[in-house]
């Protein structure tokens, strides 16, 4: 999957990744990678700069922490981010429960 | 060993493309570099050498200048932001400042033996209506490119509207100390020597006012790419 299909989903994806704790850059990127079966193709250094603006937006803080003897920039969501990430999800879930309905390949109701 | 730079010379490349102020700019950078050494570290265990695993995660990263455009857009943000929470504080506060001196040590302008003309009030109006005018803009500015932040708006556009606000910003500023300095000078030149302390706040809120054109100036740099 093309890093410009994902462009418009980065920052729900990175704020999803977010959810289960804080964790550092490179950690976020696998564990994108993983989630997705390998399936996300995106520059890894893009990451960074999304990261830092959804900081500015207040919905993610960042701080220098101690992770595996190295100095690391640690990220976590904070609580306008989980409110934004619930939203992200209602709004993906209609979306795809309306594209499912029409090209999931499902009979089309009878004529009235 | 062969190519084990080849991380740092990526990390070079990118600081040299880069211009916005250091502190940013390092953090950045040293979190840029985390990152590629922990890729070419997860490339190592799979296998590959040094030089390849190091070449393997700077071509995940992203060629320089694709990714040197978004940094160059964080850095023109945070000075852009920097600047206008500058603004924010210092302008309205060195115009208190001046005032409390001017009271303490003049009193009303209109205590001197001629009161000021209409015209003058009109152009003192401005510059006192100026300093808390800004201060509002730049407050505005602040929690409107917060909301813009969540959007699909980039940095850069985001740096350059930081920007523009804070030239235009300390732009109106200056022009009121100009403004009611030149007045005052042409109404009566010995108003401005009355008092060597209010001589050395107008001096000061003019040092004050062109510091923040120059920063003002460094947004516009520091948002071109």
């Amino acid at each position: 999957m093309k890093s410009d299909a994902l462009r418009g989903h980065l920052d729900a994806l990175l704020l999803a990744t977010l959810d289960g704790g804080q964790l550092h850059g490179y950690a976020i990127i696998e564990a994108l990678q993983r989630r997705s079966g390998g399936a996300l193709d995106l520059p890894t250094g893009t990451v960074y700069p999304a990261l830092r603006r959804l900081e500015t937006a207040g919905l993610v803080a960042s701080e220098w922490s101690t992770v595996g003897g190295r100095q690391r920039r640690t990220y976590r969501l904070t609580k306008a981010g989980q409110r934004a990430l619930a939203a992200e999800r209602t709004a993906w879930r209609d979306f795809t429960t309306a594209i499912e309905g029409v090209l999931g390949g499902g009979p089309w109701p009878a004529q009235a | 060993m062969a190519g084990a730079g080849v991380i740092d010379d990526y990390v070079t490349a990118l600081d040299r493309r880069l211009r916005g102020p250091d502190p940013v700019k390092d953090d950045l950078l040293a979190e840029a570099r985390d990152s590629l050494h922990d890729a070419a570290a997860a490339h190592r265990d799979d296998g590959l050498t040094e030089e390849d695993a190091q070449r393997r995660a700077v071509a995940e990263f992203g060629p320089v200048t694709a990714i040197a455009r978004e940094y160059q857009g964080l850095l023109g943000l945070a000075h852009g932001a920097r600047t206008l929470r500058s603004v924010m504080l210092v302008i309205p506060l060195a115009y208190v400042m001046w005032e409390l001196n001017r009271r303490f040590w003049i009193g009303a302008w209109q205590d001197f033996d001629a009161p000021p003309p209409d015209w003058y009030l009109v152009v003192a109006r401005f510059n006192d209506t100026s300093a808390w005018l800004v201060a509002g803009v730049a407050v505005l500015a602040l929690l409107v490119g917060r909301r813009l932040a969540r959007t699909a708006v980039s940095t850069l556009t985001l740096a350059r509207l930081a920007g523009a606000v804070a030239v235009v910003a300390v732009g109106v500023s200056l022009l009121g100390n100009v403004a009611i300095l030149a007045a005052t000078a042409y109404l009566d030149a010995t108003r401005l020597l009355t008092s060597p302390p209010v001589a050395a706040a107008t001096v000061l809120s003019f040092v004050i006012a062109l510091r923040l054109a120059v920063l003002a100036r460094r947004c516009v740099v520091f948002s071109s790419v």
